[in-house]
């Protein structure tokens, strides 16, 4: 049947949990764009046929314009799940962007294909330009402030004299507590999400 | 979203407090940047309110800095911290939803060119290198692999007459809205343009709607848009 590989392909981004990555389907998405050149190639025959007999395309409604129109649709049909696929997960990727920062984890990041790679961090570089012309880290600061300072504890070995905004620095070694200036603190809860 | 301000239990001498407080710029962003998170299309850049918040927020900065030289109560220095953090978040946040709205809607905006005029001069940048890496990336993955007349990244096909490929923001969507004003005679459908998406939905009400002072409603956001933009009505 047209369209049902395209439409399986769409159902694995509405099926699976929302803002998660699958594994890319190349192969899927190989067999659908082959699909589409099958039907265009189907589609010239039939308007080659037409043409052979000397009917003008624009205006006979014969069988062959209605085979051709349901090629077309179904190319159609077909680019739209295209699209709908990789737009989606780009969406998702530059979501991620805002959530866990511009070092993609190795299990996200086996997920991508190639050109996703590329993408994403094209898109990071962007995101950082932008950041810096208008001299603002905007991935600081994600949930509204309530008290000015938190306390932390530290899930993993980031290392000693991490100097922080007052000058000051500190020793952050596994398992030992801080208690610090919100935004001293932010970047590190979000690069390995420290408690 | 900030207590007690407006559900009607407003006492006289609030109100004093209320127009005063109101008049800040902190104030002004506070609104600014509830109406960008509520609607959903992008507004003008306000590059002269951001300019003042960047100066107040590096003023206070250094006040802070100063304070804590002089050694002076460690309370006022972390009550000053904290109405600066709340600054700074507000302004963040501001520029990170905008941010979002780029890259969602980045081919409508681009493509039309009173929105992309409301951009700053660094979101317009942007947004350009936005539109073009995802363009390079769909190309490159399917676009360029499908037959000639399919090609087009904003179109079905070279036959489609408009644009049909590009993710628009859903104008009539509800939002929870508030006016200062009386306003009359607002019309709740759109005769205007015949937009054939809100074709089942419309409701048609042979009365204008009207808007009471300080009342909240819960309305499409198409009708009200031109006073949103006006300031006319603010969004919760």
């Amino acid at each position: 049947m047209y369209g049902r590989k395209a439409c399986q392909l769409v159902k694995e981004l509405a099926t699976g949990e929302k803002e998660q990555l699958t594994p890319f389907n190349s192969d899927q998405l190989d067999q659908v764009i082959a699909e589409c050149s099958q039907h265009y190639s189907e589609l010239q025959a039939l308007i080659r046929n037409m043409q052979e007999k000397g009917l003008d395309v624009q205006t006979t409604k014969n069988e062959d314009h209605f085979g051709a129109l349901v090629h077309h649709l179904s190319l159609v049909r077909n680019k739209r799940c295209l699209m709908s696929y990789l737009y989606k997960r780009a969406e998702i990727l530059r979501n991620l962007i805002w959530k866990v920062g511009t070092m993609l984890p190795q299990e996200i990041q086996e997920k991508l294909s190639h050109f996703e790679e590329e993408y994403f961090k094209k898109h990071s570089a962007s995101l950082k330009s932008y950041m810096s012309r208008i001299d603002l880290d905007l991935a600081v600061d994600m949930v509204p402030p309530k008290d000015p300072y938190i306390q932390v504890r530290v899930l993993d070995d980031i290392g000693e004299g991490i100097v922080l905004s007052d000058d000051k620095t500190a020793n952050f070694t596994c398992h030992s507590m801080h208690f610090l200036k919100r935004t001293d603190a932010e970047q590190f809860i979000s690069r390995v999400s420290s408690d | 979203m900030e207590s007690g301000s407006g559900d009607g239990s407003t006492v006289p001498k609030m109100d004093d407090y209320e127009s005063l407080i109101s008049t800040t710029d902190v104030e002004h962003l506070k609104r600014v940047w509830r109406r960008e998170k509520a609607a959903p299309e992008i507004f003008q850049f306000e590059s002269a309110l951001i300019g003042r918040i960047k100066e107040q927020i590096q003023l206070t900065e250094e006040t802070v800095e100063e304070f804590v030289e002089a050694k002076t109560d460690p309370l006022t220095v972390s009550l000053y911290q904290m109405d600066l953090d709340r600054t700074q978040f507000l302004l963040r946040s501001y520029l990170r939803i905008r941010l979002q709205k780029i890259e969602k809607y980045m081919f409508h905006i681009l493509k039309m060119d009173e929105l992309f005029n409301r951009l700053s001069k660094e979101e317009k940048s942007f947004a350009e290198r936005c539109c073009d890496d995802l363009k390079m990336h769909l190309e490159d993955c399917v676009l360029s692999r499908l037959p000639d007349n399919y090609q087009s990244i904003l179109k079905q096909s070279i036959i489609s007459e408009e644009t049909d490929m590009v993710p628009k923001p859903q104008l009539d969507t509800f939002v929870v809205c508030k006016t200062k004003y009386y306003l009359g005679h607002i019309q709740l459908e759109d005769g205007d343009n015949g937009n054939p998406d809100d074709r089942g939905n419309q409701r048609h009400l042979e009365e204008p709607f009207e808007m009471e002072p300080n009342v909240l409603y819960f309305v499409r956001y198409k009708p009200i848009k031109k006073f949103v933009e006006e300031g006319k009505i603010d969004l919760y």
